[in-house]
């Protein structure tokens, strides 16, 4: 099976998880323990959150609290910083962020959200008009998840600043985060990551925090994460982040060269007549959103799985929640939004998987058309 | 003093010469239903006792017990010997602490030295000795303790009545074919005619890939639901993916559902033939959607020679939908995983078909052949 889901999870790497093996045999220690066992946990736990600061080149400048997912991450930096007057962010988020921001509403902060272009991009200029002396939080997307845009936070986050210097400024960076060149700029005080996007497990997450930022705690318990996420560390999963890490920034450069060559070569061999691109050029390597104008994706999806080819969509059958949120807000019309199918890649996709995608789509799309379009006129 | 659960049965009183049937299948029903729970279960005159059960599972088994066609009522209490201080010492324990009370008493033993009257002053009487906070209201009382006097120097004592469903036991009416859909109605039906003893098998037509697994994994936990009721533990499925995309390919679109669904009926019949079964069952109700008009009933059942039955068709939308939320299957139904993808919906349904029209439609494709290729992709699925 040629798996284009990547953005939803990753294949865990394998050895990632034979390295960190030893977190479920001999280093089972509690890291709060006082014995030497707990230390050595304890210790290890520590060299695994400076390597994964040191790849995020943001040692020495951030701390780093893992959580259980980037959700959670997410909603620990919003319902922190976001405490008072407004609080912006844009219509291209996350559900994480989005759905946190609609809640800022029931707890007396309001919510702003910017507009987003055809990319699913946002401009900055469109983020500062809502950022006034009561903002107390920005929160824009670094890699937008249904499109692949990515957003220039470092820019945003310095124009912000610069119009209200007590704004705490975040960004999810769930689908940037060990696929884009990038180290964490100065201006951005929180940055939420996720594992099972790079190799590593679901259930392990992690939040960026500009040191000396000041945050309340989302999990209270036993003071684990210097205080700001109680309870025990979830040692084997963070081990598996980190290794995971650590093997793809070795080759993150290249990765995203060669996937953007075979991102542009997916699309130049889809057929015209049937797929649209949504997913902007200048977008994240990792990612291409199409759509095959006037079909349902869900049913399209599962033709491709039958077929070999697993990707995602940004539509469902139901009358529920029928389209996208994002690509709606994009500006798409209903034939556009139906059709939603994202493929998103890994460093394991290959040039022939490509080729082989190439033919499956255009086939299928055509069967499709065949069968379910071609009603009689 | 023995803790049973005491079950009285609804209609089967009615019945003359066949009684000894219908106790027979009620009894094997109540069996069914409380199918891996320590119990056992006698048959006094007149009613059940489910006896030296595991008593810690005690909720759970009148769960079960509320749910068998054919139970009128049932109880929690005790089984003692009928002697006065035992009788007093059940009441005792089934007695309310504080409040207005009557005793009942029933003397199906007609030798006992007591009548009916005497035994609930004489235990009535003991109650108020031995607890002041007590006060006797035969009127309107906050309580009532039941004494039921049995042959065999047996006694039962017990403080309420819980209300059963009432109807006939499942498998004393012959066998139906349910088309089990993952909407609303459907299951109610099932419910409905398993109420008046019928075994109720189901069918249901999926159109993977238009619609997905999450759509028939709901059909399955339906049917889980309504198995309680039912005692059925199998559903069968069939594709009819192909005959929808013959259909939309070339017959009239305002036709699409109505086609559709005379393929659903050859289909269920053929099926029916398999499972045993005498009847199809829908949960159509007249005029509900374009298809459940007189013309669309019609077009259907043209195609079958089995009975039709379908026990919703005078009810309104909510009429159902208060039964589905009591039996349990509105929160699954309501689900959005659609079990028919609107792909193939037309813009505008005939809601008046004519048959002539219909069949006509129908010459445009190989009717025999599609059918027997949908039956190929027949599964069953065990629960």
């Amino acid at each position: 099976m040629i798996y284009f889901d990547n953005a939803a999870t990753t294949r865990p790497n394998g050895e990632a998880l034979k390295r960190a093996a030893e977190f479920t045999t001999e280093l089972y220690f509690n890291p709060s323990a006082k014995y030497g066992g707990g230390f050595a946990v304890f210790k290890k736990l520590g060299e695994m959150r400076d390597s994964l600061l040191k790849a995020a080149g943001a040692a020495g400048r951030f701390d780093l609290i893992f959580t259980s997912c980037g959700s959670e991450a997410d909603n620990q930096a919003i319902f922190s910083a976001a405490k008072r007057g407004n609080a912006v962010t844009t219509a291209g988020e996350h559900a994480a962020v989005f759905s946190s921001f609609t809640e800022l509403k029931n707890r007396g902060v309001e919510p702003r959200f910017a507009p987003i272009e055809r990319d699913g991009s946002v401009k900055a200029e469109s983020v500062l008009s809502l950022v006034d002396e009561k903002t107390s939080l920005v929160s824009v997307v670094h890699v937008n998840n249904e499109t692949g845009a990515v957003n220039d936070i470092a820019a945003i986050a310095k124009a912000v600043k610069e119009k209200n210097p007590r704004t705490v400024f975040m960004s999810d960076g769930v689908q940037a985060f060990g696929k884009l060149p990038f180290s964490i700029p100065s201006e951005v005080d929180l940055y939420a990551v996720s594992a099972h996007k790079i190799g590593g497990l679901k259930g392990t997450g992690g939040l960026f925090k500009r040191k000396n930022l000041s945050l309340t705690p989302y999990i209270f318990g036993g003071g684990q994460e210097n205080g700001l996420r109680s309870g025990t560390e979830n040692t084997y999963g963070v081990a598996v982040f980190a290794y995971a890490a650590e093997l793809k920034f070795r080759t993150l450069g290249e990765d995203a060269k060669r996937l953007e060559r075979y991102r542009e070569k997916l699309f130049a061999g889809l057929d015209r007549d049937v797929f649209t691109r949504i997913s902007p050029e200048n977008g994240s390597p990792y990612i291409l959103t199409v759509s095959a104008e006037g079909m349902r994706g869900e049913v399209l999806q599962r033709m491709l799985w039958d077929r070999g080819l697993c990707v995602g969509t940004g539509s469902a059958c139901s009358s529920k929640n029928r389209f996208s949120r994002v690509i709606t807000a994009c500006g798409y019309g209903e034939r556009v939004l139906d059709g939603v199918i994202r493929m998103s890649f890994s460093p394991a996709t290959t040039e022939e998987e490509i080729g082989e995608a190439i033919e499956i789509l255009n086939a299928t799309a055509r069967e499709y058309q065949n069968t379910v379009l071609a009603s009689r006129a | 003093m023995e803790k049973v659960i005491i079950i009285r049965y609804a209609e089967i009183h009615l019945k003359g010469k066949n009684r000894g049937y219908f106790e027979r299948v009620f009894a094997n029903n109540l069996e069914k239903a409380l199918k891996g729970i320590r119990h056992e279960i006698h048959r006094t005159s007149g009613r059940y006792l489910v006896a030296a059960f595991d008593e810690e599972r005690t909720y759970e088994i009148m769960g079960r017990v509320s749910k068998v066609f054919g139970v009128h009522s049932y109880s929690l209490g005790l089984l003692v010997a009928s002697d006065e201080d035992s009788i007093f010492e059940a009441v005792k324990e089934v007695a309310p602490q504080s409040g207005t009370f009557k005793v009942e008493t029933h003397r199906g033993d007609k030798h006992y030295p007591l009548t009916s009257m005497e035994i609930s002053a004489r235990i009535g009487g003991r109650l108020l000795d031995a607890n002041a906070a007590l006060k006797v209201d035969v009127h309107t009382p906050q309580h009532t303790v039941y004494i039921d006097v049995r042959e065999g120097g047996k006694a039962l004592v017990f403080g309420m009545f819980c209300n059963g469903v009432h109807g006939m036991p499942v498998s004393t009416a012959g066998r139906g074919l349910l088309l089990i859909s993952g909407g609303i109605d459907s299951p109610v039906a099932g419910y409905m005619m398993a109420k008046r003893g019928m075994t109720v098998e189901l069918l249901h037509f999926h159109s993977y890939p238009y619609t997905n697994e999450a759509a028939k994994e709901k059909v399955v936990t339906l049917a889980k639901i309504i198995s309680d009721y039912t005692l059925v533990t199998r559903i069968t499925t069939v594709s009819v993916t192909h005959i929808q995309e013959e259909i939309h390919k070339n017959c009239a679109a305002e036709l699409n559902v109505t086609l559709l669904r005379r393929f659903m009926f050859r289909i269920a019949e053929r099926v029916a033939a398999h499972v045993g079964a005498g009847c199809l069952v829908t949960g159509e109700s007249l005029g509900q959607v374009a298809s459940q008009t007189l013309e669309g009933l019609t077009s259907s059942n043209a195609v079958v020679s089995l009975p039709v039955l379908r026990p919703l068709i005078g009810f309104d939308k909510e009429d159902i939908v208060a039964l589905a939320k009591k039996i349990g299957t509105f929160e699954t139904s309501t689900l959005p995983y659609e079990d028919c993808c609107t792909v193939f919906l037309p813009d505008f349904p005939a809601i008046r078909p004519k048959l002539s029209f219909i069949e006509e439609e129908e010459k445009k494709l190989d009717v025999d052949a599609l059918v027997e290729e949908a039956l190929l992709t027949r599964e069953i699925i065990r629960f």
